[in-house]
């Protein structure tokens, strides 16, 4: 449990509706998030909650409702959705760093090139978040020489590094084996002391528990229990999360 | 083989000819070609249509379609040129840049897609995307077939030969007309001093894709 207070609502999805051909993965969507908030996403597979979260910076597009950020509506396409997508970090299951550049440079090329920062402070401003995500030391390296565990700690930075009003993690520890799980959690736990606004999508309960002010629960596209974490874990109301947590406990 | 050698100053200046040709075509080939293929990505359906309706129709037709209608038609529509040469040009680098187009594009979908969702979700342009990120990747895929093209084109130059430019294949038909008792010596030594370039061309391509295989 944190104890920062959340203020107004930063992230606001309206009505969100979406289909995969005949799929209906997202049925009218309301979610509110406000400044502050961590908001865990959790749901068995197929449920949507990953195309929700990659609809808020518009890596997938909607067909109806609307989805705002501080207040603006998410633009369809070309510099303004670029610039807003700039205010919204996000983590990647498959951590997604770039290939060809070393992890310093993953981590200063977007405050260089899209915020115009200059090269000496944006490296400056990287290897002070390299160091807070405890890869320093692997700044001149390639992705590929880190650990999974440590590129996703590398891929947190790159986002932080623009300095993001909301942080998305689409699923950020399932690619990873199992003792590398923690070394990402802390870290997004710590984000999350520290007041940043988060909607994580996961299955690791555990950091739903510590971490999360609100769990979302969906199923088949729908959103079915918005609570606390003690409330949904401790008292889910619908048969569909208590199926689900049922199977989560028994091993 | 003295017919070789008596007319060395016309091979070698046939050579430089068809040098010249491959070089300037392939440079507006390889810049078209990366427009195209860029086009051809793009999030605009205009473009993407537009690259996809120039590669199928440039890349589908005889070569000679492009230098009649760059050499004849051009011209009737009122397009004229100074020299055969600059027409030449035009029918190479347009043909030559659908088959780049091609192989860019087939660069660039090696990479994986969240290479570009990354670049997208830190706030980058198409623009920017593709220059810093998805190109630079593209880019050791695409050399081993860019060279293979550009080895084409060098013999499709030759097609010059037939539109009044003095090229390789041009001054190799001259001296095959003049020395009738020697033709086959006369185009023996056309066929060198072509492989002169595209031997190394070909030599390059597989050291390139050798060290890519290694830096993966």
């Amino acid at each position: 449990m944190t104890t920062h207070v959340p203020g107004d609502a930063l992230v606001s999805l309206n009505a969100v509706n979406k289909h995969y051909g005949q799929l209906h993965v997202l049925k009218d969507i309301n979610l509110q998030v406000r400044k502050g908030e961590v908001v865990v996403v959790i749901g068995p597979s197929g449920s949507g909650k990953s195309t929700l979260c990659r609809a808020i910076n518009r890596l997938e597009t909607i067909e109806g409702g609307t989805i705002t950020i501080d207040g603006k509506v998410l633009p369809e396409e070309g510099k303004e959705l670029a610039q807003l997508r700039a205010d919204v970090g996000m983590v990647f299951q498959s951590f997604n760093l770039f290939a060809h550049k070393t992890i310093l440079e993953n981590v200063t090329l977007g405050p260089i090139k899209v915020k115009g920062v200059s090269k000496t402070a944006a490296e400056k401003d990287a290897m002070a978040l390299l160091e807070r995500v405890g890869v320093g030391h692997q700044a001149p390296k390639l992705p590929a020489q880190l650990s999974g565990g440590q590129q996703q700690r590398v891929a947190i930075a790159r986002a932080l590094a623009m300095k993001p009003k909301v942080m998305l993690f689409d699923e950020p520890t399932s690619a990873l084996d199992p003792e590398m799980i923690n070394e990402v959690l802390d870290v997004m736990v710590q984000l999350a002391k520290e007041g940043m606004t988060m909607i994580v999508v996961t299955h690791e309960m555990g950091f739903a528990r510590k971490a999360a002010d609100r769990v979302v629960f969906m199923a088949d596209g729908q959103i079915v229990e918005d609570a606390t974490p003690e409330e949904f874990f401790n008292n889910p109301k619908s048969d569909r999360a208590k199926d689900f947590l049922s199977k989560l406990l028994t091993h | 083989m003295d017919v070789i050698i008596e007319n060395l100053p016309l091979y070698w200046e046939g050579f430089l000819r068809t040098l010249f040709l491959s070089v300037v075509s392939g440079i507006f080939a390889l810049i078209l070609g990366t427009l195209l293929a860029a086009a051809r990505v793009s999030p605009v359906a205009a473009l993407r249509g537009f690259s996809t309706v120039y590669v199928e129709v440039l890349r589908n037709t005889p070569l000679t379609i492009a230098f009649f209608f760059a050499a004849v038609v051009l011209p009737r529509l009122g397009v004229k040129f100074e020299q055969f040469e600059v027409a030449a040009i035009i029918a190479l680098s347009t043909y030559t840049a659908a088959f780049i187009a091609e192989a860019v594009r087939s660069g660039v979908n090696s990479v994986p897609v969240g290479q570009a969702e990354a670049a997208r979700s830190i706030g980058m342009k198409f623009s920017q995307v593709l220059s810093l990120i998805i190109l630079p990747q593209a880019l050791r895929t695409v050399i081993p077939p860019l060279i293979n093209i550009l080895i084409a084109l060098v013999k499709n130059s030759s097609v010059a030969g037939a539109f009044f430019v003095l090229e390789l294949f041009g001054y190799g038909r001259q001296l095959a007309n003049a020395n009738g008792d020697a033709v086959i010596t006369v185009l023996l030594g056309t066929a060198f001093f072509y492989l002169l370039l595209t031997v190394p061309l070909g030599i390059l391509a597989n050291t390139v894709e050798r060290k890519v295989a290694i830096a993966r």
